[in-house]
């Protein structure tokens, strides 16, 4: 399962895939704070991108903007063939279309602490989908295996350990069928062991060919696993690039010191 | 003091628990909207619940009472005295209960409407299966306890004459001057309600604490 796939083919083979994402002209302030800054990148189906960069740099909001948990000052947003700009704003129908194609994964799990983790998984298919309970278990159950925690079905949350509730939350995700995932941290609020585990089943879902854009600090996860890497500063994009090359001959002074204060960590 | 007299006062108990229970689900209906407008991002609205949550809480029950009753009672609207007792604690209780559903409220991590919107849900779905839940469970304990608070306001409802636990004490005593006795009486059967309130709430919290303790 974590054998690596040839990326240097991967890659030849994206260029002639779909585009999910499109990012252009991307901005974003809160009050005269600038967050970001004219972020433009794409994304493939089927592609793997890491962010990095150091805290305070935007990562989370530049996510927080592609599913529009937070909107816009300036730019658009393109995501599953749904573009919304930040003169218009975005209808309702959009919206759910949208977070209906991105599936989101938190730094802090936000499962729900009053419902069994089967309830979990099942609930936003029958609200989101219309699934009927039975259709919605069914699926739950599947991708509860497919992470490794089919036996948790009947507990609540709080009986799982952080590793296990991160792959639960990716569960529930991925049963809505999204196009693409968005991952914000998924390991930092976890010790190294237990995110081990949540980087093994990330990693078999972009083996299995899932669209991810994955905010982390996790170097490692982003040199074997990602097709690319983009490594935004003070809301910007200072270096993007194959990761291999991104991460061994980085061309920016800034991204060379960033990298350098990882490595070095 | 005779039996009769302690059946007379056990009388009063449906009249107490009808103005009690119907006060609060007025209350907690009430102070669903108003916990909304409190939290409300505009400054207007905001600020027009915290005049209204204000003004109900810092008028004593009695005179909100004596206000509904003979104020508007007694002109245009004629209403009895059970009714202008449920109104009058339950506007009182609407106040409280919005304050207590915004603490519930600062309570429910924010990840949790970020979660749900992030999966798509709608904002009602997103109120019903995932902040109502979770509110209500925080809510619990100091529901449970501003409840039994106004079990024994409802006493008040007496001085406009409704036949409830302390009004039937009061009429005893004036007839059998036997005061000590009587009240004694009627504040017991108060602490015989009480306590199996309090005792099932417990229960009901370490429950959902075990299950669902964050
Ligand atoms: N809701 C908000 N209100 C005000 N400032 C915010 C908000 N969210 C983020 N910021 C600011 O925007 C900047 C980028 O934050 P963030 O996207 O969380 O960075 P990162 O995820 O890279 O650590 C930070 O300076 C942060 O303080
Ligand atoms: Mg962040």
């Amino acid at each position: 399962m974590l054998s690596v796939s040839p990326r240097e083919e991967r890659a030849d083979a994206l260029v002639s895939r779909r585009e999910y994402v499109r990012v252009e002209g991307l901005g974003k302030s809160f009050g005269p704070h600038r967050a970001l800054d004219d972020i433009n990148f794409a994304v493939r189906s089927g592609e793997v991108v890491a962010i990095i960069g150091p805290s305070g740099s935007g990562k989370s909001t530049l996510l927080r903007c592609l599913n529009q948990l937070e909107t816009q000052s300036e730019g658009s947003v393109t995501l599953a063939g749904i573009t919304i700009d930040a003169a218009k704003p975005a209808t309702r129908q959009q919206l759910t279309e949208l977070r209906r194609s991105a599936g989101m994964v938190f730094q802090s799990f936000n499962l729900f602490p009053h419902m069994s983790v089967l309830r979990n998984v099942s609930l936003p298919q029958e609200r989101v989908l219309g699934r009927s309970r039975k259709e919605a278990d069914e699926r739950s159950r599947a991708l509860l295996s497919r992470v490794g925690l089919e036996a948790k079905a009947d507990q609540y949350p709080n009986r799982c350990s952080g590793g296990q509730q991160q792959r639960i939350a990716i569960a529930r995700a991925l049963a809505l069928d999204p196009k693409i995932m968005l991952f914000d941290e998924p390991t930092s609020a976890l010790d190294p062991e237990l995110g081990l585990e949540v980087l093994a089943v990330m990693q078999e879902l972009a083996e299995a060919g899932m669209t991810m854009i994955v905010v982390t600090h996790e170097m490692h996860f982003a040199e074997t696993v990602s097709d690319r890497i983009i490594i935004m500063a003070d809301g910007r994009i200072i270096e993007e690039g194959p990761s291999a090359e991104v991460m061994r001959r980085p061309t920016t002074e800034r991204a060379q010191r960033f990298l350098n204060a990882v490595k070095n960590r | 003091m005779t039996l009769d007299a302690v059946l007379l006062i056990a009388s009063g108990i449906p009249l107490t628990l009808a103005v009690t229970a119907g006060a609060f689900a007025l209350g907690a209906v009430l102070g669903i909207p108003l916990c909304a407008l409190r939290v409300s991002r505009s400054s207007t609205l905001h600020l027009a619940a915290v005049a209204i949550i204000m003004l109900l809480r810092s008028i004593p029950p009695i005179v909100w009472l004596f206000l509904l009753y003979f104020g508007i009672g007694s002109g245009f609207l004629r209403v009895g005295p059970v009714e202008a007792s449920v109104a009058a604690l339950g506007l009182i209780t609407a106040a409280n209960m919005a304050e207590i559903y915004r603490g519930a409220l600062r309570g429910v991590h924010s990840g949790q409407w970020e979660a749900s919107t992030a999966l798509g849900m709608k904002p009602w779905a997103r109120f019903r299966d995932v902040l109502a839940p979770q509110i209500c469970r925080m809510a619990l304990p100091s529901s449970v306890t501003f409840f039994i608070g106004l079990l024994k306001d409802s006493a008040i409802a007496s001085t406009i004459g409704v036949g409830e636990i302390a009004f039937q004490a009061n009429y005893i005593s004036r007839r059998t001057f036997e005061g000590l006795e009587v009240f004694a009486v009627a504040g017991l059967v108060y602490i015989l309600i009480s306590l199996p309130i309090a005792a099932m709430s417990r229960q009901l919290d370490s429950r959902l604490r075990e299950r669902v303790a964050q």
